[in-house]
């Protein structure tokens, strides 16, 4: 991936990182029937639909903005795959006894499939982070929300009342323990490889 | 290298601030440690979750919010679409429905001249206490029943059946508290009793099983009840008037 040209459908991530209602609501319109469709015949409502939907979406933002995802495809099929396979799971996790799956056939491209699979990774990897960084000390957790959030390490230090040198250095530990934590998890080996 | 020195060195690197000495001993750690590339790497993943994470809030509320508009008036009209399938109507059908109003509003106000129980109920007063052998229950049963405490009447005038089963009195007064009380199947069944005796409350008792389907609305039993009222019986007139009403 990369090496192809950028998909004319790239004006759907390009919506989601500036908050376009016209571009947005477009989505819907074109890409919603397909998914509401299949999540009704396997089991699911309109309103699980909305929420699979938004999730989808949301995971595709956040995908977009720290990893700068960039469409070769079209977004068709990836964003149906990636609805598809969040429902399963949902599926999966409820548990649900007498499931049939009623499989459309879709012909799905391999790099529609390639992306879905890279954006599923991803929101494994957020989920993980999630959980371990709920894990961590309330000190680290307010010195590295400080940081990220001010941005200006100088700000942070000042509001503090520390030195810069001593919220970078306390910065770091609070990384690294997190580093630490998550490299312990056999979750993080089964994907690490893939990020 | 201490961890703190190590982390302190991937921080300095990150954000640009490494030294050129420092970045060539990072990048020699690096290459001779795979440990050491590992961590480094996940580091990495840590600082660009983060940045994303905790530094976005706003904008991803408000990329949440907007997607909930959209979503949700997206799926309003999509659900309207599928409703209006099944219930469009053609203008003529406004006319029909105009009709199917005015005629109900007939039927309606004719219905409202139908006889119903209360016009026709009559309830005659228990005496039964003037009677030197009156005990304490026949007492409290002739008060509740005069004050129109049914339910309190038909506990007392079942303790004194009980011991004096085929009271036609008791039956009598029972059965009117049944109706009053709604309880209209066992209300029958004590006016059928006393429609099949001898007693002085047999034609009576046809009058007020008559009422008691009546405020069932069942008015073709009404009517068959109201014919078997003869002409010397008490009730007889009013029947009549009831019956001709339905």
């Amino acid at each position: 991936m990369g090496n192809n040209k950028v998909h004319a459908d790239q004006k759907y991530i390009e919506a989601l990182l500036k908050n376009d209602t016209l571009v947005l609501k477009e989505i819907y319109e074109k890409f919603a029937p397909k998914v509401v469709g299949y999540i009704k015949k396997n089991s699911g409502d309109e309103s699980k639909t909305q929420d699979i939907i938004q999730e989808t979406l949301m995971t595709i933002y956040a995908q977009a903005k720290e990893k700068k995802l960039v469409l070769t495809c079209p977004f068709d099929a990836y964003f149906f795959l990636l609805c598809k396979r969040k429902w399963l799971n949902e599926l999966k996790k409820n548990n649900k006894q007498k499931v049939t799956i009623n499989e459309e056939i879709v012909s799905i491209g391999d790099e529609s499939e390639q992306y879905a699979n890279e954006t599923m990774i991803f929101e494994a990897r957020n989920e993980l982070f999630s959980e371990i960084f709920e894990q961590l000390g309330k000190a680290c957790k307010e010195l590295l929300k400080a940081t990220f959030t001010i941005k200006s390490m100088e700000d942070v230090a000042s509001k503090l009342g520390k030195s810069y040198g001593y919220v970078r250095k306390k910065k770091s530990l609070c990384i690294g323990q997190l580093t630490k934590m998550v490299q312990s998890s056999p979750k993080y080996n089964q994907i690490k490889n893939l990020l | 290298m201490t961890p703190e020195e190590k982390y302190e060195l991937f921080e300095r690197k990150i954000s640009n601030e490494i030294s050129i000495e420092e970045d060539q001993l990072l990048s020699q750690i690096i290459e001779d440690d795979q440990a050491i590339a590992e961590e480094f790497k996940t580091y990495q993943e840590w600082n660009s979750y983060l940045s994303s994470n905790l530094g976005l809030d706003t904008e991803k509320a408000q990329l949440a919010n907007n997607l909930k508009n959209i979503s949700d008036t997206f799926f309003t009209k999509e659900t309207q679409k599928t409703k209006s399938k099944v219930i469009k109507m053609p203008s003529w059908g406004y006319a029909v429905a105009a009709s199917v109003l005015v005629l109900l509003g007939v039927y309606t106000f004719t219905k409202s001249t139908t006889p119903i129980y209360n016009d026709f109920v009559s309830i005659p007063e228990l005496s039964i206490s003037e009677r030197a052998n009156t005990n304490e229950i026949g007492k409290k049963a002739e008060e509740a029943f005069n004050s129109n405490n049914y339910k309190e009447a038909e506990v007392f005038l079942n303790q004194l059946l009980e011991e004096d089963k085929s009271n036609s009195e008791y039956l009598f007064y029972y059965g009117i508290s049944l109706v009053e009380l709604n309880e209209f199947e066992k209300a029958s069944e004590v006016f059928t009793t006393l429609q099949n005796g001898t007693s002085i409350y047999k034609y009576r008792a046809i009058w007020f099983e008559a009422l008691n389907q009546l405020k069932q609305k069942n008015t073709d039993r009404c009517k068959v009840l109201l014919e078997l009222i003869p002409k010397e019986a008490q009730d007889y007139q009013t029947a009549q008037e009831l019956l001709e009403e339905l």
